[in-house]
Parts: structure tokens; sequence; C-alpha cells
């Protein structure tokens, strides 16, 4: 059986021409390779480039930055993450920058957390523990903190995250090499790598995907999201934005929010941050399902204005928008376009299609995560603990995540399911469905 | 048959006579010796002025010798005085004077019962407190020693017959001797309250206040957060208010706040610290100290247990037998002699005098503020002192002059052969030495000393002598 595959396949290979080649595999070529290989690969030089051609003005914002020691606010959002509290603020105490106030922010917990908050700031290791007797969600506890921060910048981060030591340092120092900055996000890396092969193919998907598609997008000035779990803004931008709007997806909202105002937002790769993924594929497809669904909510919804030719029209947060758009949910689409391609034209080939992009794929894969390497700071695992785990990264991304988040736009499309989720209280998300938020 | 009415005899304007008790009137200060308490059987005080009335029992119980602190005292037209103090530390009220036959009875028994009482006459001072204690506890036939609590009491608590042996800023102290007699088996004890005190001065004259907790400040300004909830805008209801009518509008959505719970809803509140800026959400508690000024952290404060102390079979013993402690007594000095000696030598230079009509003296320096040595020393370092004390001493008089301790702030010395003059001269010198020795030792405190000098009489006993000499430093 497996011989008869095979000698078929070797024969489909032999018959392959390239225009044959290119009929066949459009969608790796065109979409696949040439946006998350080739101009991946060529942009990740320039910005290597003028990184080095930048380390003295680095060098001096970095100094400029020290010499001002301004106060940076850190505020941590959150419902029973009381547990976590201790491990994170370890981390902060070992800060190279240590001229910071933590604010650790209870909304409304039914655990033990207010008892911790309590004695981590009697104890001095939190400056202020803010409760909120009633739950009022993500956004309402950020925007809480805000109003106890007395810092020039402000850090959001999770409670589950610890980081580097230098973390704040780094992710402080964009703001003095551009003043138009208004916002920064760090590097976020997967720290239970090891508990399950869905987070191995996080950990990985971290590093290449989300990691350098960051780099790639921050040096094309169309970077779109600051992750919660460790992001860095001016504190007189988030006045002028008001702070966060209801989630889920409030990270990517107050990210358009500060580009549509004409402030800049970058990435810093070398200020890491360690979270907890998922660690079932249930429970990682509940998340995804969140995120993808902000998409639509989000960009195609609530700032379908910055793709109209109007008064605060940007050509980068257009570009950003068409970005994010085409190469989710368009790129979605045609993949099942071109599944039903290959189906209805070439179905006595489909196995060898198959075969055929689960290599390419793969192949892509290995020459990235090898040739990516270079461009990582650190990592905090052997790279040489994923090699395994690469091939199974084409189900990963190919069928899995594809179908989660086909679902998720479906479900955001025709239900608005956002608006439904627990994850925000339901006397707020109501709000925001009515006004269209 | 006509009632025979008992006979009253005014004696002076200060003392009546009845049932062959001598009462000592007291309705003035000007004039009064309280030692004049030692040659009667009790002490009527005029009631009509409860602060007067106060300051004698005061220094009556306070004073030191136990045929003072220990005579009967009651109060005439005392029936408005509602001072517990003032209650713990008499025996009785009465009326008119036309009562005094009706106090017979318990001026005989206190009189009889303080008969039977020996005392030691330590020089520690704990033990003299103690010992003071039991004995009035035992003369009074009252078995329990409870605090009261008391508006003038720096410890918020009274025992009245210890807290008159302090001044107000020393009578935390009072606790660490109750304890020490514990320990002893004197007392046994019961939980009754617990107090906080100043860690400061161990005042418990507290202001407890919410303040900053970042400055200290009292001066704030609170107000409820509100979330409104189409737009996620938290902030402090100011931020909602505009200046035409009362209605609430969102600053980020502008959009009309309707109804709490619905649209909008106050999660919690912010404090602003009007000094010096800081945002907050709790208050620290802080205690100021009305005594000292110290602002302190409620957590800095020093918990002490009141308790509700019962004399013991062992302590009834001790009050009989005369108290001497086994662990807080102070062992006999190196260059002093014991009290009884001293007295023993002092008979032995009358008797010599009698017969050579040679020139000497018996000496006493007293330190004014025992208490407050006590309290602010502790009994090692007053122990330490008193060393010191005798050795400055010793080194400035002859080797054949004798040094000994009349009570723990009392140190009596004989001066033989010299002229009082020049006893006086020494002695001058010696204050000298020892206050400039205790101002380099210690500069928080400033110990008093007092002296006195008098020539030996012959023609008078040992205990006169001495009776005149404490007398005089009174």
């Amino acid at each position: 059986m497996i011989e008869e595959i095979l000698d078929n396949y070797l024969r489909f290979l032999q018959s392959l021409n390239v225009g044959h080649f290119v009929r066949l595999f459009w969608f790796y070529i065109f979409f696949e390779f040439i946006r998350y290989f080739v101009i991946e690969w060529i942009v990740l030089n320039i910005w290597r480039l003028s990184k080095y051609l930048n380390r003295d003005k680095y060098e001096k914002a970095r100094q400029e930055f020290l010499f001002e020691n301004p106060l940076v606010s850190i505020i941590i959002p959150g419902k029973n993450e009381g547990k976590h509290i201790y491990k994170l603020i370890r981390s902060l105490k070992e800060q190279t920058y240590q001229n910071i106030e933590v604010i650790v922010i209870d909304d409304g917990s039914d655990d033990d957390t207010p008892t911790i908050g309590r004695d981590l700031e009697k104890a001095g290791w939190i400056d202020q523990f803010v409760r909120n007797e009633i739950r009022g969600g993500k956004a309402s506890a950020a925007n809480t903190g805000l109003r106890f921060c007395k810092g020039k910048f402000i850090v959001h981060l999770d409670a589950d995250c610890s980081y580097d030591r230098d973390a704040i340092e780094k992710i402080i120092i964009p703001f003095y090499l551009d003043k138009q900055v208004g916002g920064v996000g760090g590097n976020v890396m997967v720290r239970n790598y090891k508990q399950s092969l869905a987070t191995t193919l996080q950990a990985i998907e971290y590093f290449d995907t989300i990691s350098i598609g960051r780099v790639v997008t921050s040096k094309l000035g169309v970077y779109r999201i600051i992750s919660g779990a460790f992001g860095a803004f001016r504190a007189d931008v988030l006045e002028k934005v008001k702070g966060w709007d209801i989630g889920p997806g409030l990270d990517g909202d107050i990210t358009v929010k500060i580009r549509k105002i004409g402030y800049k937002i970058k990435f810093e790769q070398d200020a890491i941050c360690l979270t907890n993924a998922p660690g079932t594929f249930k429970k990682l497809a509940k998340q995804r399902l969140r995120w993808d669904k902000s998409l639509i909510r989000f960009r195609i919804r609530k700032h379908h204005d910055v793709l109209l030719p109007n008064q605060s029209f940007k050509f980068s947060n257009f570009i950003s928008f068409v970005e994010n758009i085409t190469y989710n949910l368009v790129l979605n689409v045609k993949w099942y376009v071109y599944l039903s391609d290959m189906i209805i034209n070439y179905r006595s080939l489909i196995l060898n299609i198959l075969i055929t992009n689960f290599l390419l794929y793969t192949i892509t894969n290995f020459v990235k995560f090898v040739l990516y390497s270079v461009y990582r700071k650190r990592s905090h695992a052997p790279m040489s603990y994923f090699l395994i785990y690469i091939p199974c990264m084409v189900i990963y991304f190919g069928y899995y995540l594809r179908i989660v988040r086909s679902v998720a736009y479906v479900q955001e499309l025709f239900f608005k399911l956002s608006y439904n989720d627990p994850w925000n209280p339901k006397k707020t998300s109501q709000h925001a469905k009515r006004m269209g938020l | 048959m006509e009632e025979k009415k008992p006979e009253i005899e005014q004696i002076s304007d200060s003392v009546v006579k009845s049932d062959g008790f001598s009462y000592l009137i007291i309705d003035r200060f000007d004039g009064l010796v309280v030692e004049d308490v030692e040659f009667h059987d009790a002490v009527i005080i005029d009631g009509r002025d409860e602060a007067f009335v106060r300051q004698i029992v005061r220094r009556i119980r306070a004073h030191k010798k136990h045929d003072i602190y220990l005579k009967p005292v009651y109060i005439l037209r005392g029936a408005t005085i509602t001072d517990p103090f003032i209650q713990k530390l008499t025996d009785g009220t009465l009326y008119s004077l036309d009562q005094l036959p009706f106090l017979k009875d318990e001026t005989e028994r206190i009189r009889t019962r303080s008969s039977e009482l020996k005392f030691t006459e330590s020089i520690s001072f704990e033990a003299q407190m103690i010992e003071k204690v039991i004995c009035f506890m035992y003369t009074s036939e009252d078995r329990v020693l409870e605090p009261i609590p008391y508006v003038y009491a720096d410890i918020n608590y009274s025992y009245p017959i210890l807290s008159v042996n302090f001044s107000r800023h020393d009578e935390h102290s009072i606790l660490d001797i109750l304890e020490i007699a514990e320990k002893e088996g004197i007392f046994e004890s019961e939980f009754h309250d617990k107090v906080y005190l100043c860690g400061n001065c161990n005042s418990g004259r507290l202001s407890y206040r919410e303040v900053c907790p970042k400055c200290s400040s009292s001066n704030s300004k609170t107000q409820d957060i509100i979330h409104h909830f189409p737009c996620g805008y938290v902030g402090p209801i100011d931020d909602f208010t505009n200046e035409i009518d009362d209605e609430l509008d969102c600053p980020k959505c502008n959009k009309r706040l309707r109804h709490i719970g619905v649209d909008y809803d106050k999660p919690s509140v912010l404090h602003t610290c009007n000094n010096c800026g800081h945002k907050f959400q709790d208050y620290n508690v802080n205690a100021k100290c009305m005594s000292c000024g110290q602002d302190q952290r409620a957590e800095q404060l020093a918990e002490r247990t009141i308790k509700k102390y019962t004399l013991t079979k062992k302590g009834e013993m001790a009050a009989i037998n005369g108290f001497v402690t086994t662990a807080k007594d102070i062992e006999e000095i190196i260059g002093s002699v014991k009290y009884e000696t001293f007295k023993t030598m002092l008979k032995y230079e009358i008797e010599r005098l009698r017969q050579t009509e040679g020139s000497s003296n018996v000496c006493a320096i007293k330190i004014d503020n025992p208490s407050q040595v006590y309290s602010q020393l502790g009994s090692d370092v007053q122990k330490d002192l008193l060393i010191e004390i005798v050795k400055v001493i010793r080194s400035n008089i002859r080797s054949s002059d004798i040094i000994s301790f009349q009570n723990s702030s009392t140190i009596v010395l004989s001066m033989n052969e010299i002229p009082t003059r020049i006893a006086k001269k020494i002695l001058s010198e010696i204050i000298d030495i020892l206050k400039r020795l205790m101002e380099t030792t210690l500069k928080s405190m400033e110990v008093q000393f007092h002296t006195h000098v008098i020539p030996l009489d012959y023609g008078m006993s040992p205990e006169m002598h001495i009776h005149q000499l404490t007398k005089e430093l009174e």
C-alpha cells in the first residue's frame, strides 16, 4: 500500500514542470512562501542592518533614559491571580531598572487574592494593591490602575508572566529612540514549553511566527498588537485615548487607538517576557477563538474607518489593516478556495498534492527555524529540543489553527459571539454590542 | 434610759479624738506636712473639692513610710466624689464629724492588721513597690488588685496603690513590676484587657487617624470611582461632573450616566492626599502620641496586657513576714553595709559621743525621682547606677565612715569626727561629682539629688536621728 503510494508520488514528482507546480501550489508560492518567508527574511536583514548602523543612537537613547530616570508605573490587572503574583513580583524586584512603582489591580476576585495582595503591599513588595469589589472586566481593572499611576510610562503586565532582568529597561528605550513612539510591545515567550505537545508547538509559533512576525511588522511600521502580557505606553498617550476599551481583544484595540491619534507602535524583541501557554488544544482553541474574533470585531467593525480616506487617514495604518485582514481573513478564505480548486480540478492528484504541500511547509518551517535563530536574541530553551516537533507545525498551522480561525470568523461575523464571552462581564459587553464597540 | 453619746474631743483645728483614736483633719494645703500623718491613727480629708482630695490621697499613699501610706483615710462630705481612683485609696466617707465613732471599728481593724506586718526595707525599687502593694492590700483586706479605666492614667488603666508612686509618664513601669510580682508567686493573674502604648514614650494617650501611606498626612479627599460600562472608562466622580447640572457625563464617550448597576457602577474609592498628591485606596492607620508627639504605624505600638491580680497565700505571707524577692532584690552593694548594721553602728557612735563630746554627723542623699529613674533605666541599669554612686561617695569620704541604703532611693552615711560644716561641704562636693557623672552617662535623663546633714546628738536615739533626717528630705 505504502509502496504504491510512494511509487505513485515519485511519478507525480517526475511529471511536474514549473507551470504545473505553480498551478498546483499557487497558495503556498504566492502567499505563504513569499509573504512568510521571502519578504520576512529580507525585512529581517534590513532590520538587522539598521540595528547595527543605529547602535550608537540606541546607546545614546539608553543613556538619555537612564539619566532622566523616569518613574515607570507597572500595572497588573486581573481576577483571581493572587497565586501568580509572588513569582511575578520576584522577577520585577530583580529588574535592572528600579525606578518603578508596581500597582496590582484586583478585579473583584473571589479567592484569596485580596489577602495575598494586601500582604505583599504591607511587606513593601508592591506599591499599591487596588481592589474593585465588583468585577468590571480587564479593561476597567487596567483603567482603575491608571488612576493610581504616577509614572511617565505605564507598563501593562499579565499576572501569570515573569520577566527578564532587563525587560523593563529594554521596553522603555524605544520611547527615547523616537519621540513619536506611543507604545512598545514586549517579546512574549512560552515558559511551559515542555508541558505538552500543545505548549511545545505554541513555543515554536511564538519563536517564529509571533516574535519574528512582530519584528518584521514593526520594521515595516505596520505592527498591530501590543501584547497584554507585556506592553509599555506613554502615560500622556494613554490619557489621550482615555485608557482601554472593553475586550476581549482590548490590547489590539488600544494599539489601533494609539495609531489613530498619530503615534508609532514598536516591537522590542529584547524585552522578554515568559508566559504560561494553554496546556491543552481545547484550552488553546478557546484562547484563539477569542483572539481571532477580535479581528472581525475591532478591525472590520469598530475601526473600519482606518480603511476610509477621511481626515485621520494614515497610510501606515491603512497598510497595517489591509495586511492584517488580507493575511488572516482573506487568506483563510482563499485557503478554502485553494482546497476546493484542488478537489474539483485535481481530485485524482489530491493525495500527492497534500503530501507535497506537507513537505513544502515542513521544509520551509525547518529552514525558517534554523535560519531565524540568527535573528533571535536568545532563547530560554535549547533549539534542538524543538526540531523533532517541526513537522507537526504543518498540522498545527495549516489545519488546527486555520480551522479555529475559520470558526472564530464565522461566529463573530454572523453571530457577534465575542460579546457573549464570559471573559468580560455581561453588563459591559451588552453595552459594547449595542454601541458597536 | 438615755443612750450615752460617744465622746468627740476637739484637740486643735486639725485634730480630733474619738474613742481614743486621733484623727488628723486635712482641709487645706496651707501648712500641711504629710509626715504629721504618722503621729495620728487616721486621716480625714475634707471632700468638697475632688481635685484637692485626689492630691492629698496621692501624697499620703505615695509616701515611702508605711506608717504613713497604710493609715486609714476617710473623706468628710465625700458623697459626691465618684473618682474610682480616690475610692480605691480611701477607707470610707462620713457626712459629719459626729459620725467619727462609726469609724472606730475600721480604724481599729486597719491598725491591728498594720501591726501584724513586718517590713524588710529592701533596696530594690521593685521589691519596695511590691511590698507596698501587698501590705496595703493586706490592711485593706482586699485580695484583688483590679485595674480601673482611668482618664488621668497615661496607660489608660490605673492600679491606684501602685500608680500613686509614679508620675503619669512613668506609669507603664507598673506593668513590669506587677509581672515580676506574678513571677514571684505573689499574685495570680487573670486577663482583663490589652492596651497599646506609644513605642517611644509608653504613653497610651494616642490619637488614631487614617493617613496617607506615603506621607502620613491625615489631610485627604475621598471620592467614589465610577466605571462606565459602555466605554470602560474608570475615574473619580469629579471626572463625570459638569458645570451645568447635577448629571454625570462620561468624559470618554460623552454619554450621560443613567442608572447605577445598568450602565455604570462604583467598584471602589479613591483617596487623594492633599499634602503629597498620592492616590491610594487603603489608608494606613497611624497613632499619634499626644504625650511625645510621635506619629507611628499602629503595628509599631507596644502591646501590653492589663491583668487583674489576686493576692496568693504566698503573697499574703510575704506581706506579713516582709517581702524579699529572690530575683530582683539588690544584693548588698560593695562599700555599703546593711541598714540594720548601720543603725547599730549609729547607736554605738552616739554612745561614744556621750563620753567624748566629739562632733559626728549623720547624712542622707536621696534620689528625688526614683520612679522615673526606674522606669527609664530598668532594674539592672538602676542597680549599676547605685553601685556607681556608692563608688563615688566611698572615694570621697574616709574609710572609717559608713554607707548604707535606707531604701532604693535613699543613702545614709555617717561622717564621724568632723565638724558638720565640713561634712556639708564634702556632701556638696559629692553631689557635684554625682551630677557630672549622671550628665555624662545618662544624657537623656536628669537624676535629681537631695541631701541633708544633721549633727549627732547624744540626747537623741538613732531612730530619732534618722526620722529627723528623712523628714527633712521629704
